[in-house]
């Protein structure tokens, strides 16, 4: 009996004291990755020595055939695909549309969640890069995507699963440009290209401005001096509406008529005439009320959608589909603004975020990692069948045109309008080669404060404001500011 | 004689036991806490930019405190952000402190007054805990959408009388979103600190109530002359609490805004601490987070001993040394008497 309650008591006390080391279980993983080294050094030997062999799993694919196809170096190991997320909007789609469509099967591809979102979804990362759970694929925000192809520990090359550089020419070549890392080496494929437009009421537009088609609208919108003359002749109407529809917004179209990236090759701050223009550029409308003063992501800015306060919005690919943020600004299907908005190029051509795949160090799905990414960037057929699946724009200019061509695609939030139509010519003209950094989200962040403030009147003078975005910038490690 | 089994139960001490069933709390203590309490002040002397970071000493606390050159942005981002922080932590918890002692101890005193004969007093001090029960996100939700910047928040819309008539921007702006945080912290702790003063005031002796008021003191004069002197001790030790809460500060101040980036002006210095460590995942500045929550731990000593002095018990203090001279006094006269003792 004693020794009962002795045994008990100490069970008790045990199970109380190992929960203290719940989620420290960092010792298996160092022993995984310890032995996983070598296990990957010899395969990379086996595929140098097996180089004139055909192996059985590129024979299955079509680039076999060709005579540069690359081995797929991943291990078979594992028994499902897992792909890390902060958002399942996109992964849950690709994943049905692609188990639809192949031999695979739903249980052979996981999407796992890693429930955050921006920053938090990075530490989310890094826990699951340092723990032992399996990780094949990867989603990467254009934001932070530089920090993490430039890290032979969280990604490896895509030439790994077997492909090569020629397998991506049909892409845009932005994405190509923005997934390749420091040394030419390309790290990250994506499935989308996300160019954006304006997108204007259209009974508004015809009363005011007398546009009926939108073709009309754009020459109004054709170019900055346009659009700030069509606001201001707005406003001496005595119409109180606005062109833009935030700050933000606006940034989003602006922060791509850059010339230089935010750094130097020395990670020094430029700060040119271009911020000059924008800045003044933002006082100028925010005070003569070219756009509304409401905050992006609130539901003030789906309000002004509704009612007469805005004559458009800045949106991109993303923002058009159902339940997007055009679906917000209209009220949904009821709303007073169901389907009174069309899209026109607007006044220079932009894209927003966008999300790349890129592949875990610890991935052993070899097979079906490779058939996935493939899938959605390289097989036009198969991309074709997702955009027209999910209404997404995917990243091939060649299935874009087909659809286009086509004419099938009709949005209902635009009142039947094709978005691809307006997307496609201005998804050509998307350059950011060299033009993004791995600290853009923060400067970014740095710079809008600051010019939010000084179109607010917080800040008197130009020079201030500078002075402010440079202090604040100056506090982002790894960057300098002069 | 003792038999064998008595002789074992005399051998066997239950004291171990003991030990076994607080050796949980240690663990996780060590784990969790003191590990890294000690790990701050680690990082507090290691560089920035680096998830594993060297030391390299007090370089740290020397960009942040002291004063930096004309052009150097960086050390006049991390001083300027810095001293910002403590500023408005500083003003944003006097702005709240003194209306919420002020609040909760007239409170506390109608609610014990035998005198105020008040119906549902139980009711009322539950509705007055209640806001403290709501976690710090719904509230910033809630006040985002009460006092909101958008023409479409409910004071917008309620003062508003014309379309295009310029919303009030009471969440940006300075002083309004300053005085927004006090009263949102005031009015989740107002219920907290009065079930304090409360208990307090309840453990003051009734018989002196009682002879005051058979004396003919009136209700002020109870107040000054007994219930707040009294209650001293319980008034230290909610401005204590408060204060280190207080200096703490971070949820409200974090959330409390739209758009991406905390409002500047009630940007506290736990908000400081997060953001340098938390907003650039690839090279993290440990070190000056690190750096500022050494600083503000020390503020945080000086200020509680400060209150510990000021509060001090002078009479008990009197009484010892008179004690000490005493017997020092009797000491000598012992030696004095060369020794001999009767």
């Amino acid at each position: 009996m004693n020794k009962l309650k002795k045994s008990l008591a100490l069970i008790a006390t045990l199970a109380i004291a190992s929960t203290a080391f719940y989620a420290c279980g960092d010792s298996s993983s160092t022993a995984d990755s310890s032995s996983s080294t070598p296990d990957s050094s010899s395969s990379e030997e086996s595929s140098d020595a097996s180089s004139e062999e055909s192996s059985e799993e590129s024979s299955e694919t079509e680039e076999s055939s060709e005579a540069e196809a690359v081995e797929n170096k991943v291990p078979e190991t594992g028994d499902k695909l897992s792909i890390l997320c902060w958002t399942g909007d996109d992964v849950e789609k690709m994943i049905e549309n692609f188990t639809a469509n192949t031999d695979y099967t739903a249980e052979q591809v996981e999407y796992v969640n890693v429930g955050s979102k921006g920053q938090e979804a990075r530490e989310q990362y890094a826990n699951y890069f340092a723990g032992d759970e399996d990780v094949d694929l990867f989603v990467l925000e254009a934001d932070w995507i530089l920090d993490y192809i430039n890290n032979d520990e969280y990604t490896a090359p895509l030439s790994d699963l077997g492909f090569t550089d020629a397998d991506f020419d049909g892409c845009y070549d932005y994405t190509v440009s923005i997934g390749t890392d420091n040394n030419g080496v390309l790290k990250a494929a994506s499935w989308q290209a996300t160019p954006g437009g304006y997108v204007y009421r259209t009974d508004l537009a015809e009363q005011y401005l007398g546009a009926k088609t939108p073709e009309e609208m754009q020459e109004f919108v054709k170019d900055w001096d346009t659009f700030t003359a069509t606001a201001k002749k707005l406003q001496d109407d005595g119409h109180k509406i606005a062109m833009a529809d935030t700050l933000a917004g606006m940034w989003q179209v602006w922060q791509y008529n850059r010339d230089n990236a935010w750094l130097d090759a020395d990670n020094k701050l430029v700060v040119d005439d271009y911020c000059k223009t924008y800045a003044e550029l933002a006082k100028d409308y925010y005070t003569n009320g070219y756009v509304t003063t409401e905050d992006a992501w609130t539901d003030g800015w789906y309000q002004i959608g509704q009612d007469d306060s805005t004559m458009g919005y800045f949106f991109c690919t993303w923002c058009l589909g159902a339940g997007s943020m055009l679906s917000n600004a209209e009220g949904g299907e009821a709303g007073p603004t169901f389907g009174k908005y069309n899209i026109t190029a607007g006044p220079s051509g932009w894209a927003w975020g966008g999300s790349w795949l890129a592949l875990s160090p610890k991935a052993d799905n070899g097979t079906i990692a490779r058939d996935f990414i493939k899938y959605f960037t390289v097989d036009t057929a198969t991309a074709k069948d997702y955009a027209l699946f999910k209404s997404e724009f995917v990243n091939n200019p060649d299935v874009m045109k087909e659809i286009v061509d086509e004419g099938s695609n009709k949005n209902a939030l635009l009142g039947g309008q094709d978005q691809f139509s307006i997307l496609y010519e201005s998804a050509a003209n998307i350059d950011m080669d060299g033009k993004i950094t791995a600290f853009d989200s923060q400067i970014k962040d740095a710079f809008n404060t600051a010019v939010t403030k000084y179109a607010k009147g917080e800040i008197a003078s130009y020079d201030e404001m500078i002075t402010e975005f440079k202090t604040n910038a100056a506090k982002i490690e790894g960057i300098t500011v002069e | 004689m003792a038999t064998a089994a008595q002789r074992r139960i005399k051998s066997v001490s239950y004291a171990k036991y003991g030990y076994i069933f607080i050796l949980p709390f240690f663990v996780v203590y060590f784990i969790f806490s003191f590990w890294p309490l000690i790990q701050t002040f680690i990082l507090a002397f290691s560089e920035n930019g680096s998830r594993t970071p060297e030391l390299i000493g007090f370089d740290n606390f020397k960009t942040i405190l002291a004063k930096p050159a004309e052009n150097d942005f960086k050390a006049m981002g991390i001083h300027n952000s810095f001293w910002n922080g403590m500023k408005n932590t500083l003003i944003i918890w006097f702005g709240n402190f003194l209306p919420q002692i002020a609040l909760s101890l007239l409170l506390a005193v109608w609610f014990t007054d035998l005198r105020v004969k008040m119906p549902g007093k139980g009711f009322f001090k539950v509705v007055m805990y209640m806001p403290n029960i709501i976690t710090a996100a719904s509230v910033a939700g809630l006040f985002l959408s009460l006092f909101g910047d958008s023409a479409y928040s409910v004071i917008n819309t309620l003062l508003r009388s014309g379309e295009g008539e310029e919303a009030l921007k009471l969440i940006s702006g300075c002083w309004s979103s300053r005085i927004l945080v006090m009263f949102i912290q005031v009015w989740m702790w107002f219920g907290n600190t009065m079930i304090m003063l409360m208990s307090g005031i309840q453990g003051i002796n009734e018989s002196l109530f009682e002879a005051a008021e058979i004396d003919g003191a009136n209700a002020t004069q109870t107040f000054w002359r007994i219930t707040f002197p009294l209650l001293k001790t319980i008034m230290v030790y909610t401005l204590l609490t408060s204060m280190i809460g207080g200096l703490q500060m971070f949820d409200i101040p974090y959330m409390l805004h739209t758009g991406m980036v905390v409002n500047d002006y009630i940007k506290t210095v736990a908000v400081f601490i997060y953001e340098m460590f938390h907003n650039n995942f690839a090279k993290p500045s440990f070190g000056y987070s690190g750096a500022a929550s050494v600083i503000l731990f020390v503020i945080t000593s000086i200020l509680g001993a400060l209150v510990f002095y000021v509060q001090r018990d002078k009479d008990a203090i009197e009484r010892k040394k008179k004690q000490k001279q005493a017997a020092k006094e009797w000491k000598r006269k012992q030696k004095r008497g060369g020794g001999f003792s009767i």
